[in-house]
């Protein structure tokens, strides 16, 4: 097991080496000129060449890349051009902020999409089970933005019950803050149902169909034992998997409902970075999101390992 | 329409033909022992094969008419098109603004009320429709296109062409689509054009991925190697032989793509990466009015509607789609 872990831990490397040339290349060849992409077309030549030699951008670009890399290993993320504040702690809180929203939308995803998927498993082919497939199947093709700007309006300026901002107001209690988030983190869970909730569905009928199944309730063991015993356990192994390799669209997700809701997240920052062309933040962000995709799915790689005993072993 | 005609016309023929070679088993040994390569019943079978092919993509259009969540789907994009096509001739106009009349709830001569600069709002969505419906499609074109020749050229020659494309193809997938795409519109600019090729060459590397599988498991079928041994160009061999084989795939995965174009276009919009005002774009339109969200949520819920039923649109013709290319 620590073996398969060591393994795709190194094979990461060379990916986060060839990623990072990525965004490197496309913040700082593509467009050329780095002071001209920053400053916009109105600026002067002079007002350029002078940005472009504080940034160090008249060097050769093999020497920039080696200075950039080295100094984001070594936690010197440089400034911010915009905002004047060091890159590094910026980047850290907002990232903070993402994964307290982030996490609480998985703990809403995770039992909801479950739940629903096991229950149109248990109900094949019924009335129940296809509104629930198609149901959940609308709710994760429709953008984000959409489900969030409706229900926004339904729950909290229609019916009041929810608030319109996404964070509480200065000096309230740590707890307080989920019953702010509570309205951003359903678009995101939207946005994981439908594929979560069809995994659950079929795992559970494939295990269903299994001969142990039968063997369990022909002894004669209590349906609700049965389900919560057997099935539920085993149709977790693909639910599992899924919810892997949903990080992609769940980080996709914060950038968008982070925007929608203002909420200070590594996407609303990533996104504020971008338009106002704050090269060091937006490069350290999109690495630092880059890093924690390839974690993610690593650590998703890794409990399905744990789920199942072949790869297990096999390790 | 003619396609139908030309197959019923001959099927008679085939029956025909196929009742007196089973009637015959003698002739039947006989002509199968008088070598492989001669020329008429390579011709015939060949004739079989393409009627066959005919006769299959009539019962898939048959299939496809009785699907009732493709024709769902079908009629919600249609009546999108149509709208985004020619809503400017009969609607008041998108664009034009009227002060004294901001902000005003649905009413008889604004059905939809008006936005914040009196922009009658039911002609904004209806025209909405438009910039969506132009970026998504041919962004989709260009990453079957380019993510078609990439993965004809991977799952072809395989070896170590196959093996740096496909590391290429993890590194590109390697940060999610979204942030990769806001990243590089950020450094080129806004515009239509810019958007429609970002956004095809982000989908180019997962179409070629599926592509290279449907490839890799053509190329070692006897059609393959029978053009091979004649001797056969790699690129004729490709699109000529290969390439008609696997349209269904490619089809699966162009209107899933288009799905997910439609997706990422009106993020990509709402975001501010897209397109600028005064355009009626769906998502420009629900980032730019969400501030009246409380004063005039109808500015905001009437495009989130329109975007959310294309959205489910697209989606149910894929899913029609695949379920009948499945059976």
């Amino acid at each position: 097991m620590l073996r398969l872990i060591g393994r795709r831990l190194l094979l990461m490397v060379p990916t986060l080496i060839l990623a990072s040339i990525l965004i490197f290349a496309l913040a700082e060849v593509l467009p050329g000129d780095v002071g001209r992409s920053i400053l916009g077309p109105y600026a002067t030549q002079e007002q350029v060449e002078l940005l472009n030699e504080r940034l160090g951008a008249d060097r050769p670009i093999y020497v920039r890349y080696a200075a950039w890399a080295g100094g984001f290993v070594t936690g010197d993320w440089g400034d911010s051009l915009l905002l004047k504040v060091p890159v590094f702690p910026t980047v850290m809180k907002a990232l903070g902020n993402s994964l307290v929203l982030a996490g609480f939308a998985l703990v809403l995803i995770v039992p909801t999409s479950v739940l629903l998927g096991v229950f149109s498993g248990l109900r094949r082919d019924s009335a129940l089970d296809r509104t629930i497939t198609v149901s959940t199947l609308s709710m994760t093709v429709i953008p984000e933005f959409v489900s969030g700007v409706v229900l926004l309006y339904v729950f909290a300026v229609w019916l009041k019950w929810l608030p319109v901002t996404a964070m509480p107001p200065d000096g309230s209690p740590f707890v307080s803050r989920f019953y702010y988030l509570i309205l951003p983190a359903i678009p995101l869970m939207f946005l994981e149902l439908g594929y979560i909730a069809r995994m659950a569905r079929v795992g559970t009928a494939q295990v269903l169909a299994m001969p142990y199944i039968r063997t369990a309730v022909l002894k004669g063991l209590p349906r609700r034992r049965v389900i919560f015993g057997h099935v539920l356990r085993n149709a977790m192994v693909p639910t599992v998997t899924v919810i892997g390799s949903q990080v992609g669209w769940l980080i996709g997700g914060l950038v968008v409902i982070e925007t929608l809701f203002v909420y200070p997240g590594i996407g609303k920052l990533m996104v504020d970075a971008a338009q106002t062309h704050d090269l060091p933040m937006l490069e350290a962000a999109v690495l630092m999101v880059a890093i924690l995709y390839m974690l993610s799915n690593l650590m998703a790689d890794i409990v399905v390992a744990l789920l199942n005993p072949r790869i297990r072993a096999g390790g | 329409m003619d396609e139908r005609n030309g197959s019923l016309g001959s099927d008679p023929d085939l029956q025909a033909e196929g009742s007196q070679l089973s009637s015959d088993p003698e002739m039947l040994e006989l002509r199968a022992e008088a070598a492989a390569g001669h020329e008429g019943q390579e011709i015939q079978a060949d004739a079989a094969a393409a009627l066959e092919q005919k006769r299959q993509r009539r019962y898939l259009v048959k299939a496809l008419l009785r699907s009732p969540t493709f024709m769902v789907g079908m009629v919600i994009v249609v009546f999108w098109i149509i709208m985004g096509a020619f809503s400017v001739y009969f609607t008041q106009s998108p664009t034009a603004q009227d002060a004294l009349s901001s902000l005003q709830g649905p009413s008889a001569s604004h059905w939809f009320g008006t936005d914040d600069l009196g922009r009658d709002v039911f002609a904004r969505t209806m025209a909405g429709a438009r910039t969506v419906l132009i970026i998504a499609p041919l962004a989709t074109v260009l990453a079957l296109v380019w993510g078609g020749i990439i993965g004809l050229v991977a799952g072809f020659w395989r070896g170590l062409t196959d093996e740096i494309i496909m590391r290429l193809v993890d590194v590109l997938l390697a940060l999610p689509i979204i942030i990769t795409s806001i990243l590089i519109l950020s450094l080129l600019g806004k515009g239509t054009a810019i958007i429609i090729v970002t956004i095809g060459a982000l989908f180019t590397p997962v179409v070629s991925r599926t592509i290279r599988s449907a490839v890799i498991g053509e190329r070692e079928r006897e059609y393959v190697m029978a053009a091979r041994l004649r001797g056969e160009r790699s690129a004729f061999v490709m699109t000529r032989e290969i390439l008609p084989n696997i349209t269904q795939p490619i089809i699966v995965e162009g209107t899933i793509r288009l799905g997910y174009a439609v997706f990422t276009a009106a993020t990509l919009s709402f975001l501010g990466f897209g397109l600028v005002p005064p355009s009626s774009d769906w998502g420009l339109t629900i980032a730019t009015q969400r501030v009246f969200l409380q004063i005039a949520p109808w500015t905001v819920l009437f495009p989130a509607l329109a975007l959310a039923s294309l959205v489910v649109g697209v989606n149910l013709i894929t899913d029609g789609l695949g379920r009948v290319f499945s059976k």
